[in-house]
């Protein structure tokens, strides 16, 4: 029912001339790929500087609070980039994209990297006067700096995966790779 | 000097049978690139943008460039390192494609400014610098790294 709807939206998507417009024109859509691609270096390393100073890793003289309060700004600048430019990329290929399993993946992980943020924000605004001059963040801020470290580089290795038709609805595939893609059209 | 010698050997050997073969592999190397292009551009977007005073402006400068010169330092090596991996699998491609040239010279270039330019000159106390001068080493620093990341993109369309 689900895969029906979400397949059918896709389709009405793809009917639309900007759809097709958009997928055929090689600077457009190669631009706008190198943008969502390119604005890893904001938003992912606005992030990873954060989490790092979470671990102890870097900065470590300088309040952790303060880092991720003033990288927060850039960071997302970098993830509504990230956003607009996905969801146009989305727009330009929406049958395939909806059917791969990658696609799928990188969704749920997402969702999992926005409700570990969103944790990890409450958490630290909890505690934070009790710790932020300390080099090293508390063990459950550590754990949830530690997940968004892993999550994120999920979200890109299945984001890069996209681009590979290994698993794609015309391959024969099992039975479990065909319901976890939502295979219902080629 | 004739490369092209050179690019056969890396094709043909081990590390580009195995990103040939095995595509798997192959992707995990792009997404390492990836991730490590994005720490790279972490550390260059935070020092510069500290330097352009556009962000962490209550933290020193010094301390901002020290500490993330010694990511940047682990990010170029990841990135040298996946891609080498890389190029090996397509390696005759790469020899004949433009942008690969393109990108190397950026990124050999990038190289060469952070450890003979800016590092040198950010390990002085930043007071003593002109302002402009730290300006425009910050501003030269995003567009160079911009380029490496920019052409390297292009490599993939052309």
């Amino acid at each position: 029912m689900l895969n029906e709807t979400l397949l059918r939206f896709a389709e009405w998507l793809d009917a639309q001339a900007w759809s097709s417009g958009l997928h055929e024109s090689y600077y457009m859509y190669n631009w706008v790929e190198s943008t969502h691609v390119l604005t890893l270096m904001i938003f992912l390393g606005m992030l990873f500087v954060i989490d790092l100073r979470m671990l102890g890793l870097t900065m470590t003289n300088v309040p952790a609070s303060r880092i991720a309060a003033r990288l927060n700004i850039p960071m997302m600048i970098g993830f509504a980039i990230m956003i607009i430019t996905g969801l146009l990329l989305y727009y330009a290929v929406p049958v395939r994209t909806t059917q791969s399993i990658w696609f799928r993946i990188k969704f749920v992980l997402l969702i999992a990297a926005g409700i570990n943020a969103w944790l990890f924000h409450r958490r630290m605004n909890e505690s934070v006067s009790t710790w932020d001059n300390d080099p090293v963040a508390p063990k459950r801020l550590r754990f949830a700096a530690g997940l968004s470290l892993a999550l994120w580089a999920g979200v890109v290795t299945t984001g890069r995966l996209i681009a590979y038709d290994w698993y794609d609805c015309y391959r024969v595939n099992s039975d479990l790779i065909a319901w976890a893609a939502g295979c219902m059209a080629e | 000097m004739e490369l092209l010698p050179f690019f056969e050997w890396m094709e043909a050997s081990l590390l580009g049978q195995i990103g040939k073969t095995y595509g798997g592999v192959y992707a995990i190397g792009q997404s390492l690139h990836l991730m490590s292009l994005a720490l790279l551009g972490g550390t260059v977007l935070v020092t510069d943008l500290r330097l352009l005073n556009v962000v962490l402006r209550d933290v020193p400068s010094e301390v901002v460039a020290e500490n993330a010169h010694k990511w940047f330092k682990v990010a170029v090596s990841l990135i040298i390192a996946t891609g080498i991996f890389m190029a090996a699998a397509v390696a005759l491609r790469m020899y004949y494609n433009a942008f690969f040239w393109a990108k190397m010279i950026a990124l050999a270039t990038g190289v060469a400014f952070v450890f003979f330019v800016k590092y040198p000159l950010l390990k002085r106390d930043h007071s003593t610098i002109n302002p402009v001068v730290i300006k425009s080493l910050a501003v030269a620093s995003i567009l160079l790294w911009f380029s490496v990341a920019a052409t390297g993109r292009w490599i993939g369309f052309s």
